[in-house]
């Protein structure tokens, strides 16, 4: 038997690639390129893109297509995870586009397609016929057990499928495999794995190329990363000469997002690099040997958007130096004035109303030290959510006019105390969502819930004559 | 000598919705000594900065190799949060930055 090798080039998909991109990818191939794998999904933007089904208009299809113009001119599957949320329609918008750069471009291709967005119902379920669903973060918010009626209260759920799913829509031999939410790491184990690597170094590498250039030295997730894989090691090289990988960047890179430097909770096991050794290479490459996985029982995370209310905000400038003197007593007045007006719907829960006032608290809140504003000016905006956008609104309004036309000591501003900046004054910024849902789901089986299909982009000519262009689904 | 003083990078982002993680870079074994020495940078010392109680800390940890520390602690202000102020945890750093060692 031969030693397994795997070559991957990573990029991610999500972010515009670096000016001279084709030519770095091309040096890529020049060392040899198995595989091309990107992400695009991610929870970092908090739960809003996942429970209102909008989505970061970042032009994923133009992104990929010169990494999918190689991998088909070379012969190599692409992998990517689409959508950021990647739930079914942030997927289906990126599908969509990607349809529509293929036809454009002249491409035509077999593609598998795996969705991870699972309904309340289906959740619910395992949670009732199952083993418990338990919490994967310790904050209090979430639900020690999952109930199924917390599944049912979801307003979008998905599931970070791992790289199981993807192996199988590898084997079927299609051009190239795309996700909805994804694990970041599982796309880029899949076909090192399916090409004998063990798991161990195959999450190693992932780790380092989930978030392409970003593991160099300058780091920029707009570069591509190039790694060679074998049985007991992952080396790195730059396709772009400006950038390389260095031990520190590596490791640093291990650090970045995570809440342990070496170990990290997988679907299956724990990924532990505390033992890695990094040695830089003559020709500008760094090896990584000594990562170890720890086999755990099969669980996924699943993310689950729930609604929470609606928001509406209101702007207002603050120069004179009287009032920026007394800026938080002066708003904080203004808020108890607001809360007592629609005290009924403030005691219910049915509103919730705050202050922040940049240029002294805006951005650390109540672990803010200095007391008063020390520039020349700041700005107040006032957030309010309620249970619905009308109440957001009224109530984002009443605190706009305390504000207004509000007295405070030494007060000379008596036509109006700010400067408003927007008109509407209150703006109805929509729905607001938490992550209700944060939980491991143990499975016995990764791959049963996340089928793949096989769908054609591109455009083709039928038997008769036709010209089909498929968007998707 | 301020935290801030003596790092080279010193970053905030989000582990997770729920967990904050703060990467510290030294420039010079000097820094790195003198932060490794100092209370700021153990459990107690990131969890009275933080106004958290010590056991939300997840720990603090040190890599020679590369002169860092990493601090991980849960988010007291998270997705949960309709009033969270900072949702990529990315302007987090500036208490611990802006603290003594």
């Amino acid at each position: 038997m031969n030693d397994p090798e795997f070559r991957i080039l990573s990029f991610v998909n999500h972010i515009p690639p670096a000016e001279g991109i084709e030519e770095h990818i091309e040096r890529a191939f020049s060392w040899g390129v198995d595989a091309v794998v990107a992400q695009g999904t991610g929870s970092d933007w908090g739960p809003f893109w996942l429970g209102s089904g909008r989505q970061v208009e970042s032009d994923v299809a133009r992104n990929v297509l010169p990494y999918v113009r190689a991998a088909q001119r070379h012969g190599v599957p692409f992998i990517f995870s689409f959508g950021i949320a990647g739930g079914n329609v942030h997927l289906d918008k990126c599908l969509t586009e990607f349809q529509r750069v293929c036809a454009a471009d002249g491409l035509d291709l077999e593609i598998a397609v795996i969705r991870s967005e699972l309904t309340s119902d289906e959740l619910a379920e395992r949670i009732r016929t199952g083993p418990p669903v338990l919490p994967a973060a310790d904050d209090p918010s979430l639900a020690p057990h999952l109930k199924p009626g917390d599944a049912l209260a979801a307003t979008r759920l998905v599931a970070l499928i791992g790289p199981e799913p993807i192996q199988e829509a590898l084997r079927a031999g299609a051009d190239g495999v795309i996700t909805g939410r994804a694990l970041d790491i599982g796309l880029f184990m899949a076909p090192a794995m399916n090409a004998g690597v063990p798991i161990a170094v195959a999450a190693h590498a992932a780790k380092l190329l989930e978030c392409g250039g970003l593991a160099l030295e300058p780091g920029d997730s707009a570069n591509c990363m190039w790694a060679r894989i074998d049985r007991d090691s992952v080396e790195v090289r730059s396709p772009n000469p400006a950038a390389r990988p260095t031990v520190a960047s590596l490791v640093s890179h291990g650090f970045y997002e995570r809440s342990h430097p070496y170990t990290e909770d997988n679907p299956g096991g724990t990924l532990d690099l505390s033992d890695v050794v990094y040695t830089e290479l003559d020709d500008g490459g760094v090896r990584g040997v000594g990562a170890r996985w720890i086999p755990a029982p099969y669980t996924l995370l699943i993310e689950g958007a729930q609604h929470v209310g609606y928001r509406s905000i209101s702007v207002l400038g603050v120069r004179d130096p009287a009032l920026l003197a007394q800026a938080r007593a002066w708003s904080d007045a203004a808020q108890t004035q607001t809360r007592a007006r629609y005290s009924e719907e403030f005691a219910d829960d049915r509103a919730a109303l705050t202050t922040r006032i940049f240029g002294l608290d805006g951005v650390l809140g109540s672990l803010e030290q200095e007391t008063t504003v020390t520039g020349h000016e700041a700005a107040v905006i006032v957030d309010v959510v309620a249970e619905s956008q009308e109440l957001a609104d009224q109530i984002g309004y009443h605190a706009f006019i305390r504000l207004f036309i509000g007295p405070y000591p030494g007060r000379k501003t008596t036509a109006g105390n700010a400067a408003a900046p927007y008109m509407p004054v209150v703006i109805p910024v929509g729905e607001v969502f938490r992550f209700g849902i944060y939980h491991l789901l143990p499975l016995n089986d990764p791959c049963a819930l996340f089928p793949f299909v096989v769908q054609h982009f591109g455009t083709t000519t039928t038997q008769e004559g036709t010209v089909l262009s498929n968007a998707a689904r | 000598m301020l935290l801030d003083e003596a790092a080279r990078v010193i970053r905030s982002k989000n582990a997770g919705p729920f967990t904050l993680t703060i990467d510290i870079f030294f420039d010079s074994d000097d820094g790195y000594a003198r932060a490794k020495d100092s209370h700021l940078l153990t459990p107690d010392g990131v969890a009275a900065t933080y106004g958290v109680p010590t056991e939300t800390v997840k720990g603090v940890w040190w890599d020679e190799r590369v002169r860092a520390a990493k601090v991980s602690l849960r988010r007291w202000s998270s997705s949960a949060d309709p009033f969270c102020s900072d949702m990529f945890g990315a302007h987090l750093h500036v208490p611990l930055a802006r603290s003594e060692l």
